[in-house]
């Protein structure tokens, strides 16, 4: 999810999917660098995500991913799926002993 | 084809595009983190060291990606197929014996389901053969019997006037060789004579012309002719203007009204036909025609069975089988065609397909057993694996890719074993020996072969992968693999079944061969080394005339007869050896006097007798006096003096009422090919009268009887060279004209007649001896096996005080146990198979003692060579293996 939200922003190569991923989060997340690649290559399998060969800021043949309709779809999905759980777990924090 | 090529290299393309996608991707990301780094002040070579660590193992991380990819599975399916042929690649004994094995196995399989496939299996080359069939006859009672039944007139015209529910046509039972001139080409062809609506029932459409009309086909019908693709090209250069000319036949012009298209072949397969004009006269009297039948658009088969029953039942045949058979009942009915042509051979070819399913199920058990002792030897390789984390699936599949990989390359040159095995087959047997003109080897026999070897591969597999389910991981680490007792027992029933079916081979085939020289040594009852033949057709209208032939005969031997070294010259309608003319004679005296009886009956030349040195018993031979207007005689052979005369002397009775009986000679062997009475040895001794040629006066029965024989001229000689040409020269000085169908030694007539014995004693010889061969490899593995895993086990008994001797014994005792199991049972099963075997046996019981002891010595001296390997036990350094330990 998080890697589809990066992706969604704006075209980027699988570092720049690290480095997106650590900004938003306000650095508190951080995808261990050894599964993001394989997590990249399953979500362009299952078609989420399309890749394409382009140049980086410093002019090197990369590879930039971005997101396409049925990823859009997804993250749509998991967005709510997510806000939902959050969601019922803050009103499930909230709960006092006399609602019980 | 190409398409998928195409996919393939895109594929493997692409694969190429994304490994490099794949690294460069890599590279790029711990080169922008190197940079980074460096920015934020690490030192270079710190970060490059950084950027590597945090990414992880690269090859684990691409092969994650690979993984994610969803073709993970390909990977590790190509990655194992590797592995499995390094393995294989470096066992060079073990493969290779598995790959021989197999292909030996296969390749004999691949090639007897050919010959299935080709008669069984492929539809006959005609339109809608299911609808195509022949007449077939059932008998009840005391001699019960189920075959396909020729016709005579009086059946043909029931069969085609009153069975509206079939097409019907006949044709003669067999074809004869004829010279054809057509212009100035002369030619000698096979013609086969055929009734009108003949091509109907098969769908052949002439490509030009037409095809027999009801007119023609009527007794002193005009002669027409049509001729087979094939002869239209080499006669008239395949100018549709021969249609009208008249060609030559049988000295007699016929009009070309036809050609028939390229390729089409009739259960007759003749180059040149001509209309039957079937009667009830001449050969119409007896059952000379075969019928063949189409089932018209409508009625069904039980329809036309029925039909076809009442039709024939009202027959004089029918009427004379009743009378002489009381209670018994007669039932045609209608087979198809296929089944009816492959019917003699079926039998046949079914036994080679068990044989060589045997031999599959004995390749089968061999690989088990190397396979089971290759496993056991590797349980250490499989224990680390299992420790290191393999899964026991990871390691039975990579066992069976193992075998997988082995079947394949098994059956692949298994085919090729196959393909030789069937061309020098076909090369064995006789010309039109098979009712099919090719064997081919097509999709079907490529399918058979493929599952085949799928099928060993899980028979052969299942074994030893059940046996690696019993590897202990805590027992095994550390040991050395010892071979257990449990899978020693477990190859020794192996083997023992192994043997047991190559007795039962061995068996079946020591009956064939005591059959065969059974038949090779009957006493022929002449001389047949010195003397040559020729045979020539004189089914030509010119001898229709007694005298005509008389004068033939006479100045061809007077010629011969003078060709140096010559001792003697005759003509006889047939030959020893040979099938003889069946006619009827009533005998004159005794107590069957006035009965008529069915016998041989061979006209020959005077000297015939002394020619091929028939021993004469009483009487006298023919002599030129015995002319046409002499008294008519006839010399009888002893079986028909013993037959009909019993102990009294035959010599001056009557035959015929009026035919007097001269002489009797000794019996000679004839062939029974085209008995009616089935089950009968394939040479036989019948009862036979021999007349004078000189006294055949009858041109009916003179064109008839040469409509169905050849007369062979024979000559003895001391010096055969060059006598031959000698011959014909003299037979073309009686007639330029006279076609010979080529010369042969007498002697070589018996092999001919014999050829379908030989043919199947030399298939299942070659089946039983591969059975042979590799019961024998699989015992000399398990023996060399046990040597080699045991040396520790021997060394310490000879220490410990052993005999050489002993140990050899004691480890011999393995082989020889198994094959003696494999015996015993294998006799076992003798008493079940082989009375099956009773019908191809002549001369000798089922259970014949010389050739079971035959099998047993044979089997005794192969174990007793298979477990040679004991012999090494004699260079085991007590000392030695005891250091190594």
């Amino acid at each position: 999810m998080l890697i589809l939200k990066a992706v969604s922003l704006k075209p980027l190569h699988g570092y720049g999917v690290l480095l997106r991923i650590r900004q938003i989060s306000g650095n508190a997340l951080a995808i261990p660098q050894g599964s993001l690649y394989p997590a990249l290559y399953r979500l362009e399998h299952q078609g989420l995500i399309a890749p394409e060969w382009g140049q980086s800021e410093n002019n090197r043949r990369a590879k930039y991913y971005t997101l396409t309709g049925a990823g859009r779809r997804r993250l749509r999905e998991e967005a709510a799926g997510w806000n939902r759980l959050a969601s019922a777990i803050a009103a499930a924090l909230r709960a006092t002993s006399e609602e019980v | 084809m190409f398409p998928r090529l195409r996919a393939l290299v895109r594929a493997l393309m692409a694969r190429r595009a994304f490994e490099a996608g794949l690294t460069e991707e890599l590279r790029f990301h711990i080169e922008q983190y190197t940079e980074d780094l460096v920015r934020s002040g690490v030192s270079p070579e710190e970060a490059r060291r950084r950027a590597r660590m945090e990414l992880g193992g690269i090859n684990t991380v691409k092969e994650e990606c690979r993984e994610a990819r969803g073709l993970g599975g390909f990977d590790a399916l190509e990655r194992e197929c590797r592995y499995a042929a390094r393995q294989l690649w470096r066992n060079p004994g073990f493969t290779g014996t598995v790959v021989l094995t197999l292909a030996l196995a296969i390749g004999a399989n691949s090639a007897i389901f050919s010959l299935v496939n080709a008669l069984l299996l492929n539809e006959l080359p005609y339109t809608h053969p299911e609808r195509i069939g022949t007449l077939y006859a059932r008998t009840s009672g005391p001699q019960s019997s189920d075959t396909r039944r020729t016709i005579d007139g009086e059946q043909w015209e029931r069969l085609r006037e009153d069975v509206p529910a079939l097409l019907t046509a006949v044709s003669a039972m067999r074809t004869s060789g004829a010279n054809v001139r057509a212009g100035s080409v002369v030619q000698y062809v096979r013609a086969g004579r055929v009734s009108a609506q003949y091509f109907d029932v098969l769908v052949l459409h002439p490509v030009i012309g037409r095809t027999f009309s009801e007119d023609e086909d009527r007794p002193q019908g005009p002669r027409t002719a049509i001729l087979g693709y094939a002869l239209w090209q080499s006669a008239f250069g395949g100018n549709p203007n021969a249609l009208g000319q008249a060609v030559l036949l049988k000295g007699e012009p016929h009009t070309i009204i036809g050609v028939l298209p390229e390729g089409a072949t009739t259960p007759l397969n003749a180059d040149v036909y001509t209309a039957l004009q079937p009667g009830r006269e001449g050969e119409g009297q007896a059952a000379n025609f075969v019928a063949i039948m189409r089932l018209r658009d409508g009625p069904t088969w039980q329809q036309a069975d029925a039909e076809l029953n009442q039709a024939l039942s009202g027959t004089a045949r029918a009427r004379r089988f009743a009378s002489t058979n009381s209670g018994a009942q007669l039932t045609y009915y209608a087979v198809a065609l296929q089944k009816a042509a492959t019917d003699t051979l079926r039998p046949q070819v079914l036994a080679l397909v068990l044989a060589a399913g045997f031999i599959l199920l004995i390749a089968c058990a061999n690989i088990a057993g190397l396979t089971l002792v290759r496993m056991l030897r590797r349980t250490s390789e499989v224990t680390i694996r299992l420790a290191l984390g393999a899964s026991r699936w990871q390691i039975q599949r990579q066992m069976w890719i193992e075998h997988l990989l082995l079947a394949c390359v098994g059956g692949a040159v298994g085919l090729g074993v196959g393909f030789l095995a069937l061309r020098g087959l076909l090369q064995l047997l006789p010309e039109h020996f098979l009712p099919v003109a090719t064997v081919p080897l097509d999709s079907r026999v490529l399918g058979f072969t493929l599952s085949l070897s799928l099928l060993t591969c899980i028979l052969s597999g299942v074994l030893p992968v059940v046996a690696t389910k019993n590897v202990d991981l805590r027992s095994s680490v550390g040991g050395r693999g010892v071979i257990g007792g449990a899978s020693v027992r477990l190859r020794q029933l192996l083997i023992a079944g192994e043997v047991a079916l190559t007795v039962v081979l061995l068996a079946a085939t020591g009956l064939l061969i005591r059959t065969l020289i059974g038949l090779q040594t009957i006493p022929p009852g002449f001389n047949p080394t010195g003397v040559i033949t020729a045979k020539a057709s004189l089914d030509d209208i010119r001898y229709h005339d007694p005298a005509a032939f008389r004068k033939l005969l006479t100045e061809s031997l007077t010629a011969m007869r003078e060709i140096p070294g010559v001792q003697g010259a005759a003509v006889g309608l047939t030959l020893p050896y040979e099938r003889a003319l069946l006619n009827a004679v009533t005998l004159s005296a005794g107590k069957e006097a006035g009965q008529q009886v069915t016998t041989n009956q061979v006209y020959v030349t005077p000297q015939y007798f002394e020619t091929l040195q028939i021993p004469v018993l009483a009487g006298r031979t023919f002599s030129d006096a015995d002319s046409p207007d002499a008294q008519p005689v006839v010399i009888v052979n002893q079986t028909f003096a013993r037959k009909f005369f019993h102990q009294e002397n035959p010599v001056g009775r009557y035959l015929n009422k009026n035919v007097r009986i001269v002489g009797v000679v000794a019996d000679t062997v004839l062939s029974s090919e085209a008995r009616l009475n089935a089950g009968t040895a394939p040479l036989t001794r019948e009862e036979t009268i021999y007349l004078p040629a000189a006294q055949v006066v009858d041109a009916k029965l003179l064109s008839l009887v040469h409509g169905f024989f050849q007369p062979s001229w024979i000559v003895r000689t001391a010096s055969p060279m060059g006598v031959p040409a000698q011959m014909q020269r003299a037979l073309a000085s009686a007639d330029p004209q006279l076609p010979v169908s080529g010369f042969y030694y007498v002697k070589d007539l018996m092999a001919a007649t014999l050829a379908t014995q030989r043919i199947g004693v030399a298939l299942l010889a070659a089946i039983s001896s591969l059975a042979l061969l590799l019961s024998a490899v699989g015992i000399f593995a398990l023996v060399a096996n046990i040597v080699a895993q045991r040396t520790r086990e021997i060394g310490i008994r000879m220490a410990l005080g052993s005999t050489i001797r002993k140990t050899m014994i004691q480890v011999g005792r393995t082989g020889v146990g198994a094959s003696a199991m494999g015996l015993a049972l294998g006799l076992i099963l003798c008493v079940g198979v082989l009375p099956a075997m009773r019908s191809v046996l002549y001369g000798v019981g089922v259970y014949d003692a010389p050739t079971m002891l035959a099998v047993v010595l044979t089997l005794c001296a192969v174990t007793l060579l298979a477990t040679t390997p004991i012999l090494r036990v004699a260079h085991i350094d007590p000392a030695q293996t005891l250091r190594e330990e």
